[in-house]
């Protein structure tokens, strides 16, 4: 009887709290971030021009969406199942969600306030254990600006100050939530090797590490206490799990647990990639050794201003996260020395991919690509470099990356050609969801274009 | 008329846009020059088209500038820009057209044009022909002399005494196409100092770099920076309130200045020995210089709220605004700015990266334009200087129509300079500060082949090296 009240009650209050919930909103303020209502609507994109990445480019074709994931991509001949919703998309051109590597977004809100920051622990130059999931904000404005322009998914990396400032998650632009949104948790390590991650006091008020000696010798003792942590923890459990009681009774306490350490665990041991970002030529080569070193599994990012060294990258196979490609050449290079980056790299068969390394501004990354392609990267490439090059670099490939069958329906239609500035984005699907394209920016336009 | 070179010549120097490219139609593409022309052409020309006077203006957009001095003689040869596609920005797209240039001016344009046999030729088939790219907001070239954060109020400090000719940004800006940039003081100070305008003539001296008879601006600034540099010194302005206040109280003491010299010059004009003359005050003179309206007033501006405030102090004091920069705000109160006349230099899409730029939009350089107000896309950066075609591109998409884009980094920022009669079209008897592109420049593919300033080459990227012409490159 009294359980059937405490029952009776849980229900009255949760059907009081829902019905409380919207009108805590103002009604002219959607959720942004959510989805549109859960339906298992099929939609037929019909008529437009596919850039499917991976088999071509099909004029006047179909892609259909059922259940979240792509159902079918062809020519005008392509059967559309009875019952779907048919989108003319005549003249437009359609192609996969757009994937930025690496975004701040759900970290920040406005730059200057630190109060809406959570990009960086900097109080230590080792903070492996920092999970952006655990400040990610779904309901942050600028994840609608940026799906505005077709970015579907990104990566959200920690602020590149820490030489281990923590480890990334993969995120899809839109969700019932955070938990929705995180697609994958914990994805990869950056570790930053560029110089500036020293913290430059001055020589009075200097603390170690100075110099990039300290920077790389303080990595190589966290790698090295990680494994030391973890051998005595092996050894603890081999004592503890032993037959013979005499053994058993020496295993003492427990190793007290350490977070730090073990968060660089998979990563010592080649299970999760570590983001490994340098700029010049020295500091590439030692963050590449220290690499070695440890057997990481390595992405890289950046190698902005190591042109002389492109062919030795070209040899290690690794991809390349490549950019910004707006960043300043050194004082004797060429205007273009980092503009021509991404063709440099590409045509020694690197695998790149580009990010805009932004939050507010994520949303102009085709157009870093566009000027990649100025500067001799082949668009198609261009085109790889954003869509299934890094969903192979992230290892989801099997759900992101190009239209075919069997995908998430992550779909973009567009006025022209994805890469140009003049191009305007007129329908994103998510999962096969129509996002309704508003942002806290459209509301102002509306607002005050009469 | 074509028997009458003489005649044909004066006609196409002081003639208007449409008439010029009309006679020039007119002629056979391949004639001699006019015998009128000068076979030296380093000879000083007596009618160059520069020193004369406009028979008709360009456009809605052109104000007289009286100040605007005409260049050095030019030293160069004849040019003739032959077989792109121009973009006029005043009178349309001319496709396979040709641009005659001429001691440093533009000459003639149209769909062939007149020109002497020697004239150096630059082949443009298949390529865009614009007029260089104008900056009106930027900060290269001054190291680390951006702000003298000391004051509220510097308006006695000079750009110029700190411009760096050699940074390097000078020819990245060059290489995007950028011939003309105006370099302010920051925004610390609600009254920053006065600018300089530059050619980007990368590889010469540093006087040769300065725009010759360019107006003199001044950058005024208001919001969170001058609130946040002193208030964090818990010194006055920390708020908006103390921000304008200080504004108000130096525009009072500059009266009173001018004042005590009005009445010191009818003291000596009443022939009073004894009078003494007021102490001359560098930073009262040049706040003087704001109320007898020769500086043209530039602020650096965010919200809505405060372009009204500002417009209302201007008008209390009786000077005018230039332009708003930043602006990012100016949608919500287009029809004020444009009534009284203020152009706006924006970003196509900054925003949130402090309070006061939350509410910027993409669309605010589009609805700000269909309301009347004058937009220029600016950099206000070391980075994005470098390609404010893609710039261009961007607010097109965000609603804005080519030819205003076009304009917004070429006439409008010309006019935000005061430089418009000489720079910001390519109209006959404007400067030559031409860029030619490898395909439609408004894009994101789009590269510079060359740029021209004053009708002289000074970036070429098919040349090895930095590209440059007028730059040794140290080994």
């Amino acid at each position: 009887m009294l359980k059937n009240l405490i029952v009776l009650f849980v229900l009255v209050a949760a059907v009081a709290a829902q019905s409380k919930q919207p009108k805590s909103k103002p009604a002219s303020a959607p959720n942004a971030t959510s989805m549109a209502p859960s339906t298992n609507e099929t939609i037929a994109l019909k008529g437009g021009k596919l850039l499917t990445i991976t088999h071509g480019v099909i004029e006047n074709g179909v892609v259909v969406m059922q259940n979240g994931r792509i159902t079918a991509v062809g020519g005008p001949g392509t059967s559309i199942p009875t019952g779907a919703k048919v989108v003319d998309v005549t003249g437009m051109t359609v192609y996969p969600g757009l994937i930025d590597s690496e975004t701040h977004l759900g970290l920040t809100e406005i730059s200057a306030d630190r109060m809406t920051n959570d990009e960086l622990e900097n109080s230590d130059e080792i903070m492996p254990h920092m999970h952006v999931y655990d400040a990610f904000h779904a309901e942050t404005a600028l994840i609608p600006v940026t799906r505005l322009n077709g970015i579907t998914n990104a990566v959200v990396a920690p602020a590149s100050g820490d030489t281990l400032p923590g480890q990334d998650s993969f995120i899809q632009l839109a969700g019932a939530s955070a938990t929705e949104m995180l697609t994958v948790r914990d994805i990869a390590m950056p570790l930053n090797f560029t110089g500036a991650q020293r913290r430059n006091q001055s020589f009075e008020t200097a603390k170690f590490p100075f110099t990039r000696m300290g920077m790389a010798t303080q990595l190589r003792q966290a790698f090295i206490d990680a494994l030391d942590y973890e051998q005595k923890l092996a050894a603890y459990d081999k004592k503890k799990s032993s037959s013979d009681e005499k053994e058993k009774d020496k295993a003492g306490a427990p190793p007290k647990r350490d977070l730090k350490l073990e968060a660089l665990l998979p990563y010592l041991h080649g299970k999760k990639p570590v983001v490994l970002a340098a700029e010049q030529p020295n500091d590439l080569l030692t963050a590449l050794d220290l690499a070695n070193e440890f057997h990481l599994k390595v992405i890289l990012n950046h190698v902005t201003h190591s042109a002389a060294l492109l062919d030795k990258v070209a040899a290690t196979g690794l991809p390349v996260i490549v950019g910004p490609i707006y960043e300043q050449p050194k004082e004797s290079e060429r205007y273009d020395a980092v503009y021509s980056l991404p063709a440099q790299l590409a045509k020694r068969g690197i695998k790149i991919a580009f990010a805009s390394y932004d939050s507010h501004q994520a949303r102009n990354l085709p157009y870093a690509a566009g000027y990649a392609v100025a500067f001799g990267l082949p668009p198609e490439e261009a085109l790889k470099a954003l869509t299934v090059n890094p969903a192979q670099i992230w290892g989801v490939d099997k759900d992101l990356g190009s239209l075919e069958v069997g995908k998430l329906g992550n779909v973009v239609v567009a006025s022209g050609d994805p890469l140009d500035v003049k191009t305007d984005v007129k329908r994103v699907f998510i999962q096969g969801h129509e996002i309704p394209l508003v942002s806290k920016q459209t509301q102002l336009r509306d607002q005050y274009w009469k | 008329m074509a028997r009458r070179p003489h005649l044909y010549r004066v006609m196409l120097l002081s003639l208007c846009w449409v008439l010029s490219s009309l006679a020039v139609a007119q002629q056979p593409s391949n004639t001699q020059q006019p015998s009128s022309a000068p076979q030296n052409p380093t000879s000083p020309e007596k009618s160059t088209p520069g020193t004369e006077p406009k028979a008709g203006a360009p456009t809605e957009n052109a104000t007289p500038n009286q100040k605007a001095a005409p260049s050095a003689p030019a030293i160069h040869n004849d040019v003739v820009i032959k077989g792109g596609t121009i973009l006029t920005v005043t009178h349309g797209k001319i496709e396979n057209g040709s641009i005659y240039i001429h001691n440093g001016k533009i000459a003639a344009v149209g769909q062939s044009v007149n020109a002497p046999a020697g004239a150096t030729v630059i082949d443009a088939s298949g390529k865009f022909v614009m007029p260089g790219i104008i900056d009106s907001h930027s900060h290269i070239a001054l190291d680390d002399d951006v702000n003298e954060p000391t004051s509220p109020v510097t308006p006695q400090m000079m750009m110029r005494d700190a411009f760096d000719y050699n940074d390097k940004a000078i020819y990245r800006a060059l290489a995007g196409g950028v011939t003309t940039s105006l370099l302010l003081h920051g925004s610390a100070n609600m009254i920053g100092g006065q600018a300089v305008v530059i050619k980007h003539k990368y590889g010469l001296g540093r006087d040769e770099l300065i725009f010759p008879g360019a107006p003199q601006s001044i950058k005024f600034a208001s919001g969170e920076n001058p609130k946040r540099v002193y208030g964090s010194k818990n010194q006055l302005p920390a708020t908006r309130m103390g921000n304008f206040e200080v504004m108000r109280a130096a525009f009072i003491e500059a009266r009173e200045y001018m004042r005590s010299w009005d009445d010191y010059s009818a003291k000596v004009k009443k022939g009073d020995k004894d009078a003494t003359p007021p102490k001359k005050d560098l930073k009262l003179e040049a706040l003087a210089d704001v109320l007898r309206g020769k500086l043209l007033v530039q602020i650096h501006c965010y919200r809505a709220d405060e372009f009204l405030t500002e417009m209302e102090i201007a008008k209390e004091f009786g000077y005018k605004i230039r332009a708003f920069h930043h602006a990012l705000e100016a949608y919500k109160v287009a029809d004020k700015i444009a009534a009284n006349g203020v152009a706006i230099a924006t970003w196509p899409d900054w925003w949130g990266f402090k309070y006061e730029a939350w509410d910027g939009i993409p669309w605010n350089a589009a609805i700000s334009a269909h309301k009347g107000v004058r937009v220029a896309l600016k950099s206000d950066s070391e980075d994005v200087t470098r390609r404010l075609n893609q710039e261009a591109g961007k607010v097109i998409h965000y609603g804005m129509t080519e030819d205003e884009a076009l304009k917004s980094i070429t006439l409008n920022p010309a006019w935000i300079i005061g430089v418009d009669e000489r720079v910001g079209s390519i109209d006959v008897g404007k400067d030559a500060d031409i860029s030619i592109w490898n395909s439609y420049p408004l894009s994101s593919t789009a590269l510079v082949d060359k740029v021209l300033i004053d009708g002289d080459l000074y970036f070429d990227r098919s040349l090895p090296g930095l590209g440059l012409t007028h730059y040794k490159e140290v080994q």
